[in-house]
């Protein structure tokens, strides 16, 4: 089985290396678009440190949401396991994306043992969308009014909580005053899918207002476990979260400058190393620019001038990835071990090959 | 003595930062010195000789010629002297902007005029999200100085002020005002949705009644105030609008509650 192709042609790995080292060296404006596990994140940010180029996440725009609220507003939160042995007054953001669904459920199975006692009760802020199919499972009370954004329904539960007019009442709000009274420990759950950049600051703000005279936190479900790890491994690294570039040589970060997709869309980047190690997908169509793909592929990427076949962490060799349940990173054992090369290792060659031939810090 | 004048010859293939082209950091350079001064962002940078042609001297009067998206920071710290752009230009026009003016003819992208803390920016086409707003990490945004858009605006104009007037003349996208500490917006046309979210203090001045207000403003009666007048007669002394934008006696909203409440929209009735 082939594992690299110059065009749709098969080649030695080698060959292909050596060919996707050249297309980095020459390329006047280099960007990567990363979705991996944190030993190939690592070294795909030193490479493009290397190359002055620019990187981003596959999930670039919700991360970037989600990163805005911490690097513009700021939060209070704590981890899912405070939340389940702590809070029991549970009141869910929005839409909570489905890969959460189960450490939830496990909390309405359980019941906190510290702080709280008895039976949790579970609140959801919703907007236009209504109640959630999750909320529904959880028998949550719903907060809300037709027509009203999620966004609109958070500015109103703040309102009303501290005894202000709003032009619109929420259902239900009565029973959750009450019910904040009674908890030692509120916790609000929500993900970056839930609500646009201000939804979320608002959420914070209501946090933030409940802390004057109790204890209250909040948990963050990302939308993306992995594209969180990678936006924490990028912040080890450079200071920065994805959509950072080396312009200067030094590392800075702008969400708009930097936004991958955006380059690619108005012809500033000629270059884009795709890597795909995770959700196995292709380069997206249409774009003009030479694309190096690195992904766990049995085929050449459709329009790649080189693609290069690499496993999957946790799957064909080991790895470490974020996992939100435990609130850091944790090592993933391969399941179904092969001689498919890393991403890391298959960067770490490719640096290799560069002029200069110096070898990536990790 | 002729105005410093770059005259764009090609569209860049990178983008280009244009801080360095101010009145303050030219002044007393070569033209020699002028032509080297960097501006490329790219791997290799480009040098300001390479994709302008430079002619006259007069470095407190510059003037860009030409149009390009990939022109960014232009007018970046600009304390004195006048920039005039006869096209587009790219992100962070005027960013940081302490005096002077600048006047851009076309577009502007995002991020124009944030951080100003004087003088004057007129751009009379568009500008994209985030006009007069901090960059990410930053908890301040413009703190004085006038940002004239006499075409429409995006997202989140106007996010953090803290002092100053923005003016928008053909109406602007969602979240004006968001996260306003104190100064004013203006805008007439068509306002997006949620202006004023978050908001803290300071005023938010539209020649209709908003049609998406966030639930949390309050309506607050016409208040028979002397501000409309007065606000309505800065606005043609400084040649930003041509006839009064409130009249007397305007609609008046109280908010947001969600916040400290303090913040206010006022509205020219009848429309």
């Amino acid at each position: 089985m082939s594992v690299a192709w110059i065009g749709s042609q098969p080649v030695s790995l080698m060959d292909a290396i050596r060919n996707a080292a050249k297309l980095l060296a020459s390329s006047r404006c280099p960007v990567f678009t990363l979705d991996t596990d944190v030993h190939g994140t690592r070294s795909a940010i030193a490479l493009a440190e290397r190359l002055r180029g620019a990187y981003d996440h596959r999930m670039g725009e919700v991360l970037a949401r989600e990163i805005a609220l911490y690097s513009n507003s700021g939060g209070m939160f704590t981890t899912p396991g405070e939340a389940r042995r702590r809070s029991g007054l549970i009141v869910l953001v929005g839409e909570i994306p489905a890969a959460h669904h189960d450490l939830l459920q496990a909390w309405a199975a359980s019941q906190p043992d510290l702080g709280d006692r008895g039976k949790r009760t579970w609140f959801h802020i919703h907007g236009e969308a209504g109640v959630t199919k999750l909320a529904r499972q959880l028998k949550a009370v719903a907060l809300g009014a037709e027509d009203l954004s999620l966004s609109g329904a958070l500015a109103v539960l703040r309102a009303e909580l501290q005894g202000r007019q709003a032009g619109v009442s929420l259902a239900n709000t009565a029973q959750l005053r009450k019910a904040l009274a009674r908890s030692r420990f509120p916790v609000f759950v929500f993900s970056g899918d839930s609500g646009d950049a201000p939804s979320l600051a608002m959420l914070q703000g209501l946090v933030a207002d409940l802390n004057k005279t109790g204890r209250a936190s909040s948990v963050f479900l990302p939308a993306d476990d992995d594209a969180w790890g990678a936006a924490l491994t990028s912040l080890w690294m450079t200071g920065f979260p994805p959509r950072t570039g080396f312009s200067n040589s030094l590392p800075s970060y702008d969400p708009v400058r930097w936004d991958v997709q955006r380059m690619i869309r108005d012809k500033e980047a000629d270059l884009h190393v795709w890597v795909s190690a995770r959700g196995c997908e292709t380069p997206p169509k249409g774009g003009k620019v030479t694309v190096i793909c690195l992904s766990c592929t049995e085929a050449p990427a459709a329009g790649a001038a080189v693609t290069i076949a690499v496993g999957k962490a946790g799957v064909d060799h080991d790895g470490v990835a974020y996992s939100s349940r435990v609130g850091t990173f944790h090592a993933i054992a391969a399941t179904a071990p092969s001689l498919l090369p890393s991403v890391c290792s298959i960067v770490q060659q490719l640096a290799g090959a560069l002029p200069g031939r110096k070898a990536l810090p990790c | 003595m002729k105005a410093l004048t770059f005259s764009l010859l090609a569209e860049p293939e990178e983008r280009l930062d244009l801080s360095g082209l101010a009145p303050a950091s030219l002044a007393g350079l070569t033209a020699l010195q002028i032509a080297r001064l960097r501006v490329g962002t790219g791997r290799d940078p480009v040098l300001a000789g390479d994709v302008f042609k430079i002619t006259g001297k007069d470095a407190d009067s510059v003037i860009i010629e030409g149009s390009s998206s990939r022109l960014d920071r232009v007018g970046s710290g600009l304390g004195g002297g006048s920039i005039r752009v006869t096209g587009n230009v790219g992100h962070q026009a005027g960013r940081s902007m302490s005096g002077g003016s600048l006047h851009i003819e076309g577009n502007a992208g995002d991020h124009a005029g944030s951080g100003m803390i004087g003088g004057r920016i007129e751009i009379r086409g568009n500008a994209a999200d985030n006009a007069g707003a901090p960059l990410a990490g930053e908890i301040i945004g413009m703190q004085g100085g006038i940002l004239i858009i006499r075409g429409k605006a995006g997202n989140y104009a106007g996010d953090r002020l803290r002092r100053g007037t923005i003016a928008i003349l053909k109406g602007c996208g969602d979240y004006a005002g968001y996260r306003m500490i104190a100064g004013t917006i203006v805008v007439t046309g068509g306002v997006g949705a949620m202006p004023g979210y978050l908001m803290k203090r300071g005023s938010l001045l539209f020649d209709r009644h908003p049609e998406h207000l966030v639930p949390t403003f309050m309506p607050c009666g016409q208040p028979d105030i002397a501000f409309s007048g007065l606000f309505d007669r800065f606005l043609i002394d400084e040649n930003i609008m041509t006839r009064p934008l409130l009249g007397q006696r305007p609609g008046r909203y109280g908010g947001d509650n969600a916040v400290s409440g303090k913040g206010e929209v006022l509205f020219r009735r009848g429309r």
